[in-house]
């Protein structure tokens, strides 16, 4: 089966349209000016690639363009153009919506931030906070141009866009979706701004990839998206392909917080991963996108993993960065450039590296400095980020290469299995069987802060640069992996000191808001002391995926890292990805979960407008995930696994009717939620499940966004128990909602 | 402020900035370097340094190859600091 790209859209600093980017690009244009949207003051660097003219109110509905972001407003321009492109209208057809990102409404936060910390009574427009979530600009898209069956939002920092096509490649090829729009969007702010400048990585002038003069990047804004089609889907609505999405791979490099790996080893091992999955090799490659960020430490790497990947057609396979035009658009850079190598491939052209002049001898490769018309049968687009989360995008003309149906037989849809959990909560650090104690009566546990000694759990010289989220999720993991007997070091991957045969654990992990008050704190320096004073060590804990990077970091976690968010069902949208992961063979063993922090401005400002969460009493804390593995590895390694996934589901709007085609209760069945709440009865009303007996978690667990986390723990101990054959988790937030049925091993 | 007080200042420092848990001031060498094997600080830390130096003591640390040697211990860093503080 085939992957058709039918529809592209784009916002650019080039241009507004995917079309009049990639003329521009073509043209060698560059968009870099002096900032205009803030100032960074005493920064020798002051120039940035910006949107111009962008305006919330061209797209949000009348009297609401205060809630929308300038990252919304370039979601969905991008979005209306790729679904028009393709001719697809999602009020007729049943189209998936996944939007990559990292600091979402930031920019309209910043200041409002800063107001904020220091006086949380103030009544400031509060409305602004809805574009802060990273999962607004999904909701966004989904409100002005929708509906849409499913909607996710991932972060994996600099590869988030890149993977947001992967998880939509990865749901058509189980056939969990026919169509998605999947792309990314991020907007310019002071945070990200201020936080490369003090990593030292922004350039003062226009950025040089792969040049031995370069010394830094440049930021640029954007959003793009693809419509992925499955050729059946595409063919019965009599769509034409653009191009052929043929391969993608994900993995980590579980090595550093900001720095590549300096040889390139998990660069070159993804790049190699998405070339066999489209069943091509070197030789049928013509042209890399590369991510090429002209920082001195990413090209070199880059240059060494394409060398290792591409063997002797190095030495003529066209090569180049599209930063030099745009500059590093990070969580859309994956979508922008899948993009533009989609175009590249349609058009038969070459785009350039423009700032390119002298190459560095560390980054010797095929670089195109002026673009070049010639026939690509097939490109790569590399996306590298933060925590070294990797992401590798392969495309191919339409029909120039024989469907994959030989060289990998899927679609199918592969049974997943639970073998452990992990839970920090109020009783202290457990897996499954221990969190059967929240089964228990007992009293209702204290708000705020839950007590645990991170040097119980974790090596402290190893731990000092995680925050408290970071450990939270770190040791939840670690509890699960060990509960089910799975040994991280151990799974490297081939080498002298990994079990090649081992598959590499991945691990999702979300909060729903990210880290608020490290943001707040960090915002607050630039804003009393200055820019200059912004803290390098803090700057990337902010990213959302930095939870779930530090854990990959941590225990050395190599398969597909990211991070989700979608308010209070952050959780339960964390564990769905991670079982349609595994489902569609892009995973074996994946830890999916969430971890919410104590935060007083959750509590106070954004819990109550855009979760509604915190009706009462103080918001408590925890980190709960599941460790899902495929069944046949579960198999494989003759582990007993704990619980079997019978049937998930996910959706939009407020769930009624959501649990039509649901499997029926059976005989001993129980429902476990985080919090009672309205939605949760009308989800269930009418179905069979109505009756069932139900838990709900935050009594016993506390009440924050994460208790649909502990909830599946619990479910997951009282069948290992044999006290249930059937549960059902539920979880959800305003407008959303997820179900995850898991049943006892003998029940079928 | 003489180099003891700078010294045990920037001890201070680093220990809350580079987040050396179960650390003690005390327990960082005055001559041992600070990168690579003995601290095992590497170029993230370097920047969160120089940044809290500068906020600390109002002294700059140069960028790139010319902060290496400043770098290269406690009392490197320490006679940096005597040193342009002097100049300022």
């Amino acid at each position: 089966m085939r992957i058709w790209v039918t529809g592209i859209g784009m916002v650019s600093p080039l241009a507004r349209g995917a079309s009049a980017t990639m003329d521009r690009l073509v043209a060698g244009d560059r968009a870099f000016a002096p900032l205009s949207l803030f100032e960074i003051p005493e920064s020798p660097v002051r120039i940035a690639a910006e949107i111009p003219g962008l305006r919330a109110d061209e797209i949000a509905p009348p009297g609401e363009a205060e809630g929308w972001s300038r990252t919304d407003t370039m979601a969905v321009l991008s979005a209306r153009e790729a679904l028009a492109h393709a001719e697809l209208d999602p009020r007729v057809a049943s189209v998936d919506l996944i939007l990559g990102g990292t600091t979402a409404g930031m920019f309209e936060t910043e200041d409002l931030l800063a107001w904020l910390s220091r006086d949380p009574a103030a009544i400031t427009p509060l409305k602004r906070m809805l574009s802060h979530p990273l999962s607004s600009a999904g909701d966004h898209v989904r409100a002005a141009v929708g509906p849409f069956r499913r909607v996710r939002a991932v972060c994996s920092a600099c590869s988030s866009g890149a993977n947001a096509i992967l998880l939509g490649a990865a749901w058509i090829r189980a056939g969990l979706s026919s169509c998605v729009l999947a792309g990314g969007a991020d907007g310019l702010c002071r945070l990200t701004y201020s936080g490369f400048r003090a990593l030292a990585a922004l350039a003062p002038e226009p950025c040089r990839p792969f040049d031995r003069r370069r010394v830094g990047l440049n930021l640029g804004e954007g959003a793009a998206f693809l419509v992925l089609e499955s050729e059946a889907s595409a063919r019965a609505r009599g769509a034409q392909p653009i191009v052929e999405l043929r391969g993608w791979a994900v993995g980590a490099e579980a090595h550093h917080i900001t720095n590549p790996e300096r040889e390139g080893l998990t660069a070159a091992r993804v790049m190699r991963d998405a070339l066999r999955r489209a069943a091509l090799g070197p030789a049928d490659l013509d042209y890399v996108n590369a991510h090429g960020t002209a920082t001195p430490l990413n090209d070199s790497m880059e240059a060494a993993a394409l060398r290792a990947c591409l063997g002797p057609e190095v030495e003529r396979v066209a090569v180049s960065s599209s930063k030099g035009q745009i500059g590093h658009t990070l969580g859309a850079a994956g979508a922008i450039e899948a993009a533009i190598t989609a175009m590249a491939i349609a058009r038969g052209v070459v785009p350039p590296t423009a700032g390119l002049e002298e190459v560095d001898a560390d980054c010797r490769l095929v670089h195109v400095m002026t673009a070049r018309e010639v026939p690509l049968r097939a490109a790569m687009s590399n996306s590298f980020g933060f925590g070294g989360t990797d992401s590798v995008l392969v495309f191919a003309q339409p029909d120039r290469f024989p469907p994959l149906a030989g060289a990998d037989p899927r679609p199918t849809c592969r049974t997943v299995v639970v073998t452990g959990a992990g839970t920090v909560g109020p009783l202290g650090v457990l897996g499954a069987r221990g969190a059967a104690a929240y089964l228990d009566p007992g009293p209702p546990p204290a708000e705020g802060a839950i007590a645990f000694n991170t040097g119980e759990h974790l090596d402290l010289a190893r731990a000092r640069r995680l925050d408290r989220a970071g450990r939270l999720a770190t040791i939840a993991i670690q509890t699960a992996l060990a509960e089910a007997g799975v040994d991280a070091e151990a799974s490297r991957g081939p080498g002298p000191a990994g079990d090649a045969a081992a598959p590499l654990i991945g691990a999702i992990v979300g909060a729903s808001f990210g880290s608020v008050d490290a943001s707040t704190a960090y915002m607050r320096r630039i804003y009393d002391k200055g820019p200059k004073y912004a803290s390098p060590a803090d700057f990337p804990n902010l990213v959302p995926s930095s939870p779930v990077g530090h854990a990959s970091i941590y225990l050395g976690l190599r398969g597909p890292v990211f991070a989700v968010a979608d308010l209070g069902a952050t959780a339960e949208s964390a564990m769905t990805a991670a079982i349609e992961l595994i489902a569609a063979g892009e995973g074996e063993v994946i830890a999916a979960g969430s971890v919410e922090e104590a935060s007083p401005m959750i509590e106070r400002c954004l819990g109550p407008i855009c979760s509604e969460i915190l009706d009462r009493g103080v918001r408590s804390e925890g980190a709960a995930v599941l460790l899902f593995e495929s069944e046949a590895r579960a198999r494989e390694r003759n582990a007993r696994p704990l619980a079997r996934v019978g049937w998930w589901s996910s959706w939009r709007g407020d769930g009624a009717g959501a649990l039509v085609g649901s499997p029926l209760p059976g005989v001993s069945a129980g429902v476990f939620v985080g919090r009672e709440e309205p939605r949760i009865e009308r989800c269930l009303h009418g179905s069979a499940w109505a009756c069932v007996p139900r838990r709900a978690l935050a009594p016993r667990a506390g009440d924050h966004e994460g208790t649909g986390g502990f909830a599946a723990a619990v479910a997951v101990a009282a069948i290992e128990r044999g006290t249930l054959s059937r549960a059902l988790i539920l979880g959800g937030a305003p407008d959303r909602g997820y179900a995850v049925l898991l049943e006892a091993l003998g029940d079928t | 402020m003489d180099a003891r007080e700078v010294r045990q200042q920037l001890k201070e420092l680093m220990v809350s900035e580079l987040n050396l848990e179960g650390k003690k001031p005390a327990d960082i060498d005055d001559a041992a370097p600070l990168f690579g094997e003995g601290l095992g600080l590497d170029s993230l830390d370097a920047l969160q340094l120089a940044m809290s130096v500068e906020e600390r003591f109002g002294v700059r640390i140069p960028e790139g190859d010319e902060a290496r040697p400043i770098f290269a211990s406690v009392d490197a860093l320490v006679e940096h600091i005597l040193k342009a503080r002097v100049v300022a």
